[in-house]
């Protein structure tokens, strides 16, 4: 269509303030609309004016009203009844009600009297007849005796209540309208890419967007880019920092053990002292760990996951933990074996810790596969279970205030599970404990 | 949070026990840090080993034109010349036995270590039973070579269309998926494929399996065997490892080394 070729050239042309350009939007939607509405007030006069419609019309109402003036009275109904046509219905009334529905419709009845002048002494009358009662056009005619001859016509109006015309009215502002949408939709796509970008912020892979659309999104977009940029450096310098901590941290520590070692103590405050830097040195570990999680180099393997559970469950078997696998023997899947080693172990150890049982389960589905490690625990409070996947967040409870570890458990698992693409559930059991459900993608088929 | 599985434990083993059986260790410290290389070297010596340090690869060159070490403690992050390059550049002239020390005791330098042929990998902080430990186990597998099969345990074994990674201490599956061993588990197979298609005895293969003292689990050999039967089962559910009666066990299968 030339109008919306016309906007869309328009539109690439002028780079105005999304104001301005809202601004035009309403703008084009008024002027439309204006267009659109003269184009039928036009339309429906010079149907009126040309019609031959009209002609016959007056021409039929002009022979009615003389036929019906020479009957005697009591025939009249009968004669209206014959002089009514399928197109032009006739009826007689011996008067005129003191109120009726008939309201002038100057312009039509200015082109009536202007085909049959006789029809000025008539005092004629006509309305619009709504299509809800059938539509069409109706009036009334006073004869010289001062009775009434009543008209109806389908015909006359039928322009204004067919549907085929009501659409070829209405296609214009539906066009309109679909302009006016694909200009908004185009002013704020710049903004849905932001919104998408800023879903990102925060992971490990920084995405700048192109400073694109009107002067307010660049703006806008330049200001993302910018933050965007600082939380990337302010999370890279965490775990710079975290990594350092970590390092520096060790070589002290381990000159410690060694003086530990070789001091002339007595065996329990030695073993009291070794559990301290062991506890240190588990610190640091899941510290870095936390760090690296998520982060694994290379390219995912293909592993045995039921290899992998069965040889962690089998080590925090050895480390006291009464625990139960059901799960098929082997199950390849795609992930980096490292993390996703030290989340199963992570939850094990949990268990172990809360529970001292666990009962784990392995099931692969079509497309995912389900790794649930169950216990009966105090499980976690409904409102917190969202809380403790952050990380350093521990439960404020006694259970957990003598408890090693900095939080960074769940944390890590969290972080691990949705670097391989899937999910960390957790979720109190019916009568007691926790169960970690872990949904893994199984994309074994790359092999 | 370190995996029950990877974690160490330390062992009960004195040092005696390898200075009967060496007259003289001689080792070799790099560490660039001063107080901890004293404190090593002060502890080993304690434990009867004869020891040298010094602080840079630079240090090690010097030295090792003059002498020669029965096993040498390599710091990976050391100044100028990292502890994996130096060992890279150790191994195209010498065989001397490594164990890595790391303070950032992440998983990867652990495999590019022992890939690289480092013949094990100590986190620190450590205390001195276990590096002593450490010590005594590498030298004992490595004096047990050279009796037997000189400088294979770094080869890959092949069995049945399995790959036993030696050096990386990965088990791959005939489809090429890494099947998780623990340490025992490892060890003992590693034990029945020096040793295949005969029956071994449990108390042989107890002493085979004991080389490296990483987690020496307390299960009984017939509980690891089960627990490495499952993890080697065909789709047919059967394992190249087979019960013989009133001796122990045998490892069904021929095995190529690569």
């Amino acid at each position: 269509m030339s109008v919306s070729a016309t906007l869309r050239r328009w539109y690439e042309r002028i780079s105005l303030s999304l104001a301005a350009r809202l601004l035009a939007i309403m703008l084009v939607i008024l002027v439309a609309d204006f267009v659109a509405n003269s184009l039928m007030f036009e339309r429906a006069r010079t149907f009126v004016v040309n019609s031959e419609e009209v002609a016959r019309a007056a021409e039929h109402l002009v022979v009615a009203r003389r036929v019906l003036a020479d009957a005697p009275r009591h025939s009249r109904p009968l004669v209206a009844h014959q002089l009514s046509t399928s197109r032009f219905h006739i009826d007689w009334r011996a008067r005129r009600p003191a109120e009726n529905d008939f309201a002038a419709l100057p312009s039509l009845k200015d082109e009536i009297v202007q085909a049959q002048r006789e029809l000025a002494s008539a005092d004629l009358q006509l309305v619009l007849v709504p299509l809800s009662r059938g539509g069409g056009m109706a009036g009334s005619a006073l004869l010289p005796d001062g009775s009434e001859l009543v008209f109806r016509s389908k015909r006359l109006v039928s322009w204004s209540l067919n549907w085929d015309l009501l659409l070829r009215f209405s296609l214009p502002s539906l066009l309109f309208f679909l302009v006016a949408w694909w200009l908004v939709r185009t002013s704020v796509a710049p903004l849905q890419r932001l919104v998408t970008a800023m879903r990102q912020v925060g992971t490990d892979d920084m995405e700048l967007l192109p400073e694109a659309g009107q002067s307010e999104v660049r703006q806008l977009i330049r200001a993302f880019n910018r933050m965007n940029e600082r939380i990337h450096q302010l999370l890279t310098s965490r775990t710079q920092t975290l990594l350092a901590v970590g390092h520096d941290l060790r070589t002290p520590l381990a000159r410690l053990q060694l003086r530990v070692d070789g001091a002339p103590i007595d065996e329990a405050t030695r073993g009291e002292m070794d559990e301290d830097i062991s506890e240190m040195s588990e610190l640091l570990a899941s510290l870095q760990a936390f760090v690296e999680s998520g982060q694994d180099s290379g390219p995912a393997r293909a592993i045995d996951l039921a290899a992998m559970v069965r040889s962690q469950i089998d080590g925090a078997a050895d480390a006291g933990l009464e625990v139960t696998y059901e799960g098929p023997d082997s199950l390849e899947i795609r992930a980096h074996p490292a993390g996703l080693r030290r989340a199963i172990a992570n939850l094990l150890q949990n268990a172990h810790r809360y529970a001292g049982t666990a009962e784990v389960s392995l099931r692969p589905g079509d497309e995912w596969v389900e790794l649930a490690v169950a216990d009966r625990g105090p499980g976690i409070p409904e409102e917190r279970l969202d809380d403790v996947r952050q990380p350093f967040t521990r439960l404020d409870d006694a259970r957990a205030r003598n408890t090693r570890g900095m939080g960074l458990g769940l944390a890590i698992v969290d972080r691990v599970i949705q670097a391989e693409g899937g999910r960390l559930d957790l979720a109190n059991r019916p009568g007691g404990g926790l169960v970690a459900t872990l949904l893994l993608p199984r994309t074994t088929t790359e092999a | 949070m370190v995996s029950p599985a990877l974690h160490t434990h330390i062992s009960q083993m004195d040092a005696p026990v390898y200075e009967q059986q060496f007259a003289v260790t001689r080792l070799m410290l790099v560490e660039d840090d001063g107080p901890l290389r004293t404190l090593i070297t002060r502890n080993l010596r304690e434990h009867g080993f004869e020891i040298a340090a010094v602080a840079t690869a630079a240090e090690l060159w010097l030295v090792l034109e003059k002498e020669s070490f029965d096993l040498i403690i390599l710091d990976i992050m050391l100044p100028g010349m990292n502890g994996l390059d130096v060992l890279r550049r150790l191994r195209r002239t010498l065989d001397t036995p490594v164990i890595f020390l790391s303070a950032r005791g992440s998983e990867e330098d652990r495999i590019v270590g022992l890939e690289l042929g480092a013949d094990d990998f100590l986190p620190k902080p450590f205390n001195t039973r276990e590096l002593v430990a450490r010590i005594g186990a590498v030298l004992r597998r490595r004096s047990g070579e050279v009796l037997s099969e000189p400088r294979a345990a770094a080869g890959d074994i092949v069995f049945s269309g399995w790959t036993l990674a030696r050096a990386s201490r990965e088990l791959r599956s005939p489809s090429g998926m890494l099947v998780d061993l623990t340490t025992a588990e490892f060890d003992l197979l590693n034990a029945f494929v020096s040793y295949p298609q005969r029956a071994i005895g449990r108390e042989k293969l107890i002493e085979l399996s004991r080389t490296r003292l990483g987690d020496s689990s307390d299960r009984s050999v017939d509980v690891l065997v089960s627990r490495l039967r499952r993890k080697l089962a065909g789709p047919d559910g059967s394992a190249p490892i087979k019960t013989v009666r009133g001796v122990g066990y045998m490892f069904t299968v021929p095995v190529t080394r690569q």
